[in-house]
């Protein structure tokens, strides 16, 4: 028998100290949040739908669909935060565990660069950030695993089946 | 032509290289994403649903159809050796598999899920394939008036039979719907929420959505967990079940089987419900239930047959009604429509070949997992071994590529991560991603039939009532929207915890 994290590897985690302790939460500050969020996503969809054609009960418009479920949003919203706010306190919820703000910023960056950069760069620097800053591979090692993952993308999505990807500005001439 | 010459032509599609290759990748994925923890079924299928495209729709259809199941039979192999599920369905079999293991009989207990999951997925089967037919024949005489009340009878049930907070679950189904107005009216030929993007005229991509909405947000929870757990060395030296075993595991089996055909066909998490309620019955009827939770085969045999007996009549409401009742088919509902194929009442006259070549696929994919996941579990469970944090790369890459690749447009990239960054949020506060994804897919229909029923009735709310059928789908769907709303206002909750 070997002690092994979730996913079946060393729980190498236990000695990284604080700074991989995810940040806690008041629960019911947080869920309060999440319903005022989801309560403004429906007043929002309500008031983008009343400038569409809403036509009647009877021949309901375009607009007439979206604003009902805009209303209905506002509604549940508001039920469930106030339902929050009159329970106690619950147990913490921990976000900002740095590997998940890790992932979640090298994420947001992929969009942005995906086709100025051309996708084998940009998702090779994914990989390679990922393997660096969350799998904790050194990084000449994860450079060579990025590539060699790159090349074998391209013979599978580019070669095999075709899929014409993105090469960017870079790539343009090269491709 | 008669049903068995259908079946015929289906088993010639699903015997063909290509049939048999794909039904095989299928069925491999599937059972590598059925092991491991935090790829389940949907992220497998939503990841696997872009290589499809350039596939025959049949041939598309059969391996992601074999994703779906093979994670079934997967998730069995690291609940009993490890006690890790691989995917909710599979939580039950933790319990007695886990400590069949212990006691040095993996083997008995791997061989057993795997009989009976062969059991219960070719019994869903023979369900499927005798129901789906006169079913579409009785449903192809509907108007959009019934499909009205019979999808918001899906939803319904969805919100009911959901494991989280019936509010929350309600509000989800509204966010579903919501999202499901991006892009053009197709009644009114005008362009909703799209804010001048070419890209969102089509609507928000559903792939983009699902991988975001589970695949992401799985691994962005899974990142953050960091628990120890004690892993077995599995012994699979005796893989041959003794005869009491065989003995004592048969008649649960049996009960299993029609537990999951019958949970099948409820919308929602009926794979995960129909294993808790076979546990439950077996230890009922047992005449040792002092047994359970200490290594009784049949707490194994149970649970196992029942999460694979689903698969096939889950499959039910969407080809014969075109409506998924569980997010996996919901998924084949989008590679289906991708492809040009509605499922439905038309499905088996329009393109029959679909549906007995998935009939006849899942057949020969039930073999081809019962000869996969024996001699080579050993193979499966290595892969544990693969630090999850190395995986994560692989997989948000080829989600990454498979996202793009449906539209060619950056946007969806963009609906991919805020989509996971939600759900993993939502999912932290309670909130379940299935009745959002569920109501996103239904969501056009819904509008759609509603406004052409009344506008075919020149406005009259009576064409929601013109008939004995859409009477009695009514009533039902008045009848559990009152008892939701009674339990509600009487302030009866599941538990407090998932009211919070």
């Amino acid at each position: 028998m070997s002690e092994r994290s979730v996913h079946g590897q060393p729980d190498r985690r236990a000695d990284a100290g604080t700074r991989q302790l995810p940040r806690a939460f008041s629960d019911r500050r947080g869920a309060m949040i999440v319903a005022g969020v989801l309560a403004s996503v429906g007043a929002f969809l309500a008031w983008q739908a009343s400038m569409l054609d809403l036509g009647d009960v009877h021949l309901p418009g375009p607009g007439f669909f979206p604003l009902l479920l805009g209303v209905v949003l506002v509604i549940s919203g508001a039920l469930i935060g106030i339902n929050r706010w009159r329970l106690p306190e619950g147990d913490a919820v921990e976000l900002g565990h740095r590997d998940v703000l890790i992932a979640i910023a090298a994420l947001l960056a992929v969009p942005i660069v995906f086709e100025p950069l051309g996708a084998y760069v940009t998702l090779g620097l994914l990989g390679t950030v990922m393997l660096v800053l969350i799998a904790r591979i050194r990084f000449p090692l994860a450079i060579v695993a990025a590539a060699a993952g790159m090349a074998v993308c391209w013979v599978f999505f580019q070669q095999l089946l075709g899929l014409r990807l993105p090469t960017g500005y870079l790539g343009a001439g090269l491709w | 032509m008669t049903g068995f010459d259908h079946l015929l032509g289906g088993f010639a599609v699903a015997l063909s290289w290509k049939g048999l290759l794909y039904c095989f990748i299928g069925c491999l994925w599937g059972t590598v994403v059925g092991v491991l923890p935090g790829l389940g079924p949907l992220a497998g299928m939503t990841l696997l649903l872009p290589l499809t495209f350039g596939l025959d729709p049949t041939i598309g259809i059969i391996m992601l159809t074999g994703i779906f199941y093979g994670a079934m039979y997967g998730g069995s192999t690291t609940s009993i050796l490890v006690r890790i599920p691989g995917e909710a369905a599979s939580v039950v079999t933790c319990i007695d598999g886990y400590e069949m293991a212990r006691q040095g009989r993996a083997g008995p207990a791997l061989m057993i899920a795997a009989l009976g999951s062969f059991v219960g997925g070719t019994f869903s089967i023979l369900g499927l394939m005798f129901i789906v037919p006169p079913l579409a024949k009785v449903m192809i005489a509907i108007g959009p008036s019934v499909e009205v009340v019979l999808i918001l009878l899906a939803l319904g049930v969805i919100s009911v039979v959901s494991a989280g907070s019936r509010i929350k679950t309600a509000t989800m189904v509204a966010l579903g719907l919501a999202l499901g107005t991006v892009g053009l009216d197709k009644l009114a030929g005008v362009a909703r929420f799209t804010f001048g993007h070419a890209g969102l005229t089509g609507g928000l991509s559903f792939a983009a959505l699902a991988i975001g909405l589970f695949g992401l947000s799985e691994i962005l929870l899974n990142l953050e967990r960091s628990e120890k757990i004690k892993a077995i060395a599995p012994k699979l030296k005796d893989l041959v079940p003794r005869w009491k075993d065989l003995r004592d595991s048969a008649p649960a089996v049996g009960r299993a089987s029609v537990i999951g055909f019958v949970f099948g066909v409820i919308p929602g998490v009926s794979h995960v419900v129909s294993t808790f309620v076979s546990y439950a019955l077996e230890k009922r009827l047992s005449r040792h239930p002092e047994e359970f939770g200490k290594g009784a085969i049949a707490g194994v045999a149970g649970p196992e047959t029942a999460n694979n007996a689903v698969t096939g009549t889950a499959m039910i409401p969407l080809l014969a009604l075109g409506i998924p009742s569980i997010p996996a088919t919901a998924i084949l509902l989008s590679a289906l429509t991708i492809h040009g194929v509605q499922p439905g009442p038309l499905l088996l006259t329009e393109h029959p070949e679909v549906f007995w070549g998935l009939v006849a696929s899942m057949y020969i994919g039930n073999v081809i997992l019962l000869i996969l996941n024996l001699p080579l579990v050993g193979i499966f469970v290595n892969l544990l071994r693969i630090p999850y944090t190395q995986l994560v790369p692989i997989i948000l890459i080829v989600s990454i590529i498979g996202v793009y690749s449906v539209n060619f447009s950056s946007i969806d990239i963009w609906i991919m991560v805020l989509s996971g960054v939600a759900g993993y949020v939502l999912r932290k506060f309670g909130y379940e991603m299935a009745p959002l994804l569920l109501a996103f897919v239904l969501g056009d229909r819904l509008e759609d039939n509603f406004r052409l029923a009344l506008t075919m009735s020149g406005g009259s709310y009576a064409t929601f009532a013109d008939n004995t059928a859409i009477i009695v789908l009514v009533c039902a769907l008045g009848l559990l929207m009152a008892v939701q709303i009674a339990a509600w206002v009487l302030g009866y909750r599941k538990s407090p915890a998932d009211e919070a």
